[in-house]
């Protein structure tokens, strides 16, 4: 029974996750799309918690629901006005990057399924003390590396945004 | 299994997002779901290294190590995600559109 609600969760998060896609790419109301973009962000962040991977469950939450969905609910306010809160999807010019998506899926399945057997239940769940451990170790060049990338891309966007007032 | 088949639909419905939509904040946000389908990819793959190892400190250093890679690829997909939005405000103001197909052209 237990393992039935196990995969009864994992089966629906992961429906909630295809389906808030689908709603950020074929709803036309900018708000919807980032109600949509939400919920998929939160579905991420279960399915991230369900295979125990609680720290990066809460970074998703904080990064993503917490920081990027806001600062597109701000873009949106200060760039969609009046007509344009209803972006253009026209479905008839959808076929060449419709048959390019789907093969790019199929693609992607058949080269990673040999790891589809492999991935199986949690077995035990991450430890943040092993994850400071690794982030200062062996994973140290890359995490001084993230955070320059972060103060270049601080730099950038107040050069971008606020660099033309002449 | 079903991992792999949602990080590949995730990433399909999110590249076809971006193809086929021609305003500058759906494309952003199919940009984000195309950057879940590999987020969740390397989960898997995390729990299957854990489930592989050893020794539970093997484990959870196979764990540490995958989380600490997805950590970095949130870390750099939120730069872009806010650089991305910073170009959509500067374009909106100077062009006053955020649709693709009228900012076809490049000045100089």
């Amino acid at each position: 029974m237990n393992q039935f609600w196990s995969i009864a969760l994992l089966w629906g998060l992961a429906g909630v996750a295809v389906s808030s896609a689908l709603v950020v790419v074929f709803v036309r109301d900018v708000m919807r799309m980032v109600l949509g973009l939400g919920v998929f962000f939160l579905s991420l962040a279960g399915l991230f918690a369900y295979f125990a991977f609680g720290f990066l469950a809460l970074a998703e939450l904080f990064v993503y629901v917490g920081g990027v969905l806001v600062l597109i609910l701000f873009a949106i306010m200060l760039v969609h006005r009046s007509e344009a809160g209803r972006p253009s999807l026209d479905l008839r010019e959808a076929f060449v990057p419709g048959f390019t998506a789907a093969l790019s899926s199929i693609l992607l399945g058949f080269m990673f399924w040999p790891l589809a057997k492999s991935i199986g239940p949690v077995t035990s769940p991450g430890a943040p003390e092993a994850l400071g451990r690794v982030l200062t170790g062996s994973l140290l060049s890359q995490f001084e590396i993230a955070g320059f990338l972060l103060l270049v891309a601080l730099v950038a966007v107040v050069l971008v945004t606020g660099g033309d007032r002449s | 299994m079903i991992l792999v088949a949602l990080s590949c639909a995730l990433f399909g419905i999110g590249l076809f997002g971006v193809l086929a939509r021609r305003d500058i904040v759906a494309i952003l946000a199919s940009i984000e779901v195309m950057l879940g389908g590999p987020l969740l990819l390397l989960i898997g793959l995390g729990s299957t290294a854990r489930a592989a190892a050893a020794n539970a400190a093997a484990a959870s250093g196979q764990a540490a190590t995958v989380e600490g890679a997805a950590l970095l690829v949130i870390v750099v997909a939120a730069a872009e995600a806010s650089v991305g939005l910073a170009l959509l405000v500067t374009v909106a103001r100077r062009s006053h559109t955020t649709t693709l197909e009228d900012l076809s052209e490049v000045r100089g």
